[in-house]
This record gives structure tokens, sequence and C-alpha cells, in this order.
């Protein structure tokens, strides 16, 4: 393999990791700082994907504009799915909340899959023929870079939701000591639900953004869940940036494993940095200390 | 358990090897294969998840180590198909060595999630290994039985019931299930008293793994060729768990009662949603987290109980008042 396949791939697997950012830092709001255990969040992230089909295919607007749609969609139905299912199980064990997101899971996916059928598919949008080329070797595709910019800019906003914001600052105070908290007079299950749907809605805004250069499925945020909570533990529990680190690492480990070695091993290579993380280092490579 | 309860059990275990006098389409048996092969996987998984309180998701795991084990040491090796069931539980147990040995170190949602990867792991080893697996293609798998297949699968999945029924009576009983119990209920507190918490998860996970592995060897067997996303998916692990928490997780019933419940109703559902049929798992999920999570089995006894305690108090408050 010459010098330029890899830095293509280097290149390639920030673009997707950017992407993957999002997703994780959405899981690392809602299961890093308020630990709900989400299971649903691939799911959810489908559902973004398939909310900006169905816009794009009804409005014909671009998909780099029905995003903002799709994130307030997601919003409502995370802050509904809140105080619908998940405020009357506050309290209960962890494997309530991991049961109960994990059939959620399993209706978002399979009322998509009953709603749309199990065909794959995609959206055709004039960016997708033009390539950027750099020098001889290297060239990217303009979709990618487009959503690349925006999950940016979006993971830098979430950031500043998190850290400087009211709500987030509440939210990161509920994470430090949950019975003190509301002893401050923090509404802790109007902060917890905020988180929730705003977490819900990063993944959504994600799996729009990777429409235009994905194929959808019922079943494709599947192993966007596993992946979200992969980067949220390499990425040391309750840092937001610290998933958004472990989502751009994650894409270039996929994008060298692909290259080297088939893009058949990407997810597997990815289960095994997952578990020796777990096991060696269980506060992430970017963190400090697990509570 | 009460000596009534006993011959209530064999019982049922009786009239369910005589079910196939009565019921002769395949169709039929094999639906009911299905619900037992289910309750006794739910049982095995009841072990570790419900007695130890050891929520995994992946017992696909040790499933699929069962069913590969005997298609390929069988096909591959050449071993006679009932010794390389056998193999195949040897394999689900270094699996459950590996996998316990790891995972039981962490907690809540730590550890499901590295039963989950695991599984996962597997997974892809079975499905980009395709010199050695077959691949995403799979794998013929030898017949365990002959002659009239279905009414043999099915009587193999109710013995396979009553052993998994069976250990868990015995194990429950045993001071080995009050430790599972005391290390469900306080890991630390357990430790203090001098309950090796690792040891004992192991062996409940060990136990559990081997039962599941006879499980999956007979699933495979029955439809004599095994792919990965089918043995192997964490939607087989997911079912496993959803058939002993629908039931009641840590009662020796429930895992039977979801079978029965979970399976009847997937495959009602199959014929109405065809591939969707895995929504009703979903429902049935947010079903018992909100309204059940005892399971069927658990929330029902808790009932009698409390209706036994409060008849008891009105029982003797009379007997009072008769005087």
């Amino acid at each position: 393999m010459d010098f330029y396949a890899s830095v293509q791939a280097v290149i390639n697997g920030l673009l997707t990791g950017a992407l993957y950012a999002l997703v994780g830092m959405g899981l690392a709001l809602i299961f890093g700082v308020m630990r709900i255990v989400n299971f649903a969040h691939g799911a959810f992230m489908m559902l973004g994907m398939y909310a900006t089909y169905v816009l794009f295919t009804r409005t014909d607007l671009s998909p780099y504009l029905l995003f903002i749609v799709t994130g307030i969609l997601l919003f409502a139905i995370g802050y509904a799915i809140y105080f619908g299912l998940l405020r009357p199980i506050h309290g209960k064990s962890d494997f309530m909340q991991i049961l109960l997101t994990l059939g959620i899971g399993l209706i978002a996916t399979d009322g998509v899959l009953l709603a749309f059928g199990a065909d794959y598919h995609q959206i055709n949008i004039p960016l997708l023929g033009k390539n950027l080329r750099f020098g001889q070797h290297l060239s990217v595709n303009a979709p990618w870079v487009v959503s690349f910019g925006i999950a940016v800019l979006l993971a830098f906003a979430l950031y500043l939701f998190v850290m400087r914001t009211m709500t987030g600052r509440a939210a990161r105070a509920i994470a430090q000591n949950r019975y003190a908290a509301p002893l401050m007079g923090i509404n802790v299950f109007r902060v917890q639900a905020i988180s929730f749907a705003v977490g819900i809605a990063a993944a959504g805004i994600a799996g729009g953004l990777l429409l235009p250069v994905f194929y959808i499925y019922p079943q494709v945020g599947d192993q966007f869940t596993l992946k979200a909570f992969v980067m949220v533990v390499l990425g040391g529990m309750e840092s937001i940036v610290g998933a958004a680190l472990a989502g751009l690492v994650l894409g270039v480990v996929e994008s060298l494993t692909s290259l080297y070695w088939g893009n058949e091993w990407a997810l597997a290579v990815d289960f095994v940095i997952f578990l020796l993380v777990l096991s060696l280092k269980p506060s992430g490579i970017f963190g400090r200390q697990r509570a | 358990m009460r000596r009534s309860h006993l011959i209530a059990a064999l019982v049922v275990f009786v009239l369910s090897l005589l079910v196939p006098l009565v019921v002769q389409t395949d169709y039929m048996l094999q639906v009911l294969f299905r619900i037992y092969l289910f309750a006794a996987l739910g049982l095995a998984w009841n072990l570790v998840g419900g007695y130890a309180g050891q929520l995994s998701l992946g017992h696909a795991a040790y499933f699929g180590a069962g069913a590969y084990g005997l298609a390929l040491f069988s096909g591959r090796l050449g071993v006679s198909p009932w010794i390389a069931v056998l193999m195949g539980v040897a394999v689900a147990l270094a699996c459950a060595l590996l996998i316990g040995g790891v995972s039981f170190r962490l907690r809540g949602p730590y550890f499901v999630l590295a039963t989950i990867a695991f599984a996962e792991v597997l997974r892809l080893i079975a499905k980009n290994l395709p010199e050695v697996t077959g691949g995403d293609v799979g794998v013929q798998v030898p017949a365990l039985f002959h002659g009239n297949v279905n009414r043999a699968f099915y009587w193999a999945a109710v013995v396979l019931t009553a052993l998994a029924f069976a250990t868990t009576l015995a194990i429950s009983r045993a001071r080995f299930g009050y430790y599972l119990l005391a290390i469900r209920e306080d890991e630390d507190t357990a430790l203090s008293v001098g309950i090796g918490a690792a040891r004992n998860k192991l062996a409940a996970l060990l136990v559990s793994a081997a039962l599941t592995a006879l499980a999956g060897a007979l699933y495979a067997s029955l439809f004599l060729y095994v792919v990965p996303d089918q043995v192997l998916s964490i939607d087989v692990s997911n079912e496993i768990a959803i058939v002993a928490m629908l039931g009641g997780a840590g009662t020796a019933l429930g895992p039977i009662v979801g079978s029965l419940v979970l399976e009847s109703a997937s495959e009602i559902f199959k014929n109405i949603f065809r591939e969707a049929h895995l929504l009703i798992y979903g429902v049935l999920l947010v079903m018992v987290v909100l309204f059940l999570p005892e399971g069927i089995v658990g929330t029902i006894s808790a009932f009698l109980r409390r209706r036994a305690m409060f008849g008891g108090i009105q029982a003797s408050a009379k007997g009072v008042a008769g005087d």
C-alpha cells in the first residue's frame, strides 16, 4: 500500500469521524452526563435519516437545510419519550432503562420497517458527483466535506450548550451530585428531558447529514448504538469532548482497517478496542476517573 | 418446593412428551419446539440474568458456539454428531470463561455492553472467516435425529427444558443459589460476608452457557444449516433475555411462561407483520418495564403472597371474633 492510500484513508476517516463524533457526543450527554442508558441511540439516528429522507422526497429541499427540521423533530420525540416513558421509571435500576430503551429501539426500527419496507434507499443530490482534488493523489467527495463542516459546527454548538448555558451547567451539576442538584433549585426532570432530547436530536441530525452519502435501511442504526457507546467509553464517561475525539479516532481506525484488512473487519476492530479499553483502562483513553 | 409442586411439574413434563400423539402437523410441532427451546434458553439465561442479576445481552455467543460447534467439528473434522455437540458445549464453556473473566469485573451498563461486544466479535469472526466457518453463505449442520425429525426435535427440546428447569430448582435451593441472590441484591455486601462474587458469577455463567450451547446445537440441527446472522445475532441474545424478563427473571417458572407468551405472540404477529415481527418484542419489552417489572410470574406470585398474608390476617381476625 502506498503512502497516499494511507493519507487518503485518514482523510476519509476524519470525515466519517466527525459524523460519528456528533452521534457519540449525543450519547455522551445522555449516558455520560445524565446516566440514562440509551440503547435506542442508533435507532434515533436511523429515524433522523428517514425523517430527512421523507422530507427530501416531499419538498426537494437540500438535505443540508432539512437537517434543521429533522433536529427539531427528533428533539420533540426525545422530549416526549423522556416524559412519557423514561420519567416513570426514574430511580429504577439501569437494567430497566436498558430494557426500556432496547424496546423503544425495536419499536422504532420495526415501525420503520413496516412503514417503508426493508429496501435500501438513497437520495441523489447534484453535489454527489463533485470531487475536490488535492494534488494528483488525494480527493474527497464534496458532500462529505459539507457534512463534515456542518458536523464540526454543530459539535462545537453542542459543546457550548453543555459548558456555557444554564441548562448545560444544570446537567453537569446533576451529573456531579444528583441529590444536591435539586436542593440548588435545579428542576432535575426538566433538565434531564432537555438533555435527553438534545442528545437524540444530535444523533438524528448526524443521521440526516449521513443521508446523502449513505444507504438507508431500517436496521442501519443498530451498529451505531454500539459504536456510540464505544465512543463514550473511549472518550471517558463524562467528557463531551472526549467522545468527539473518540469519534474521530474511531473513524480513522475503521478507515485504516478497511484499507489494510478489508471493510468487513472494521466493526470487529471497534469492538475489540472497546473490550480492551473496558478491561484495561475503564476510565477511557481521554478520561480521568470514572465515578 | 412442595411435593405437590414436584408432582405437578412431572405431570406437565409427561403430558408435554405425549403432545405429539395429538399434534401431528409439522408446523405446530415446530412452533412447540420453538416454545420449549426458548423456555430452555430463558431458564439458562435466568441463572445469570435473573438469579445472579447480571443482565447478559450476549447469550448469542454460547448459542452460536453450540450451533457452530456441531456444524464444524462434525462437518470439517468428521467427529460423530453427538460428540460434536459436546465439543460445541466445550467451546461455549471456553467462551464463557473468557467473556465472564473480562466482563464480570464490570458493573451495570458496562457489563451489558461487554457481553454484547463479545457476541458481536464472534459474529463478525464467523462472517469474515469463510474458509473456516463458511462465512455469510453458512455451513451445513448434521442431523441429530432421523425419521420423524419434527417429533424427535420436539422431544429433545422438552427434555432440554426439563433439564434446565431441574438445574434451576437445584441451584435455587442450594447454597450456591443463595450466594447468587446475595450478589444480585448487593454485590459489595456479599463480598464483605465472604461470598466470592467473581467465582460464583462465573460458575453460574458456565452452567448457563452449557445449556445455551445445547439449545444452539438443537436449533441448528433442525434447520440443517447455520449462518452467522441467524445464530450469533444480537436478536437472539435479546429474544432470550426478553423471554426471561417477560415471564419473570429470578423465578423458576418465569422463562417457561415467558417463552409460551412471547413465542406464541411472535408466531401470530409473524403472519400479520411479516418481517417486522420484532415490533411485538419491542412493545412487550416496554410494557414489561412499565407495568410488570417483575414479569408475569413474579407479579402473580407477589399478588398471591399478598393475598395469602391478607387472608391469613382475616382468618385470624375471624378466629378472635369467634372466641
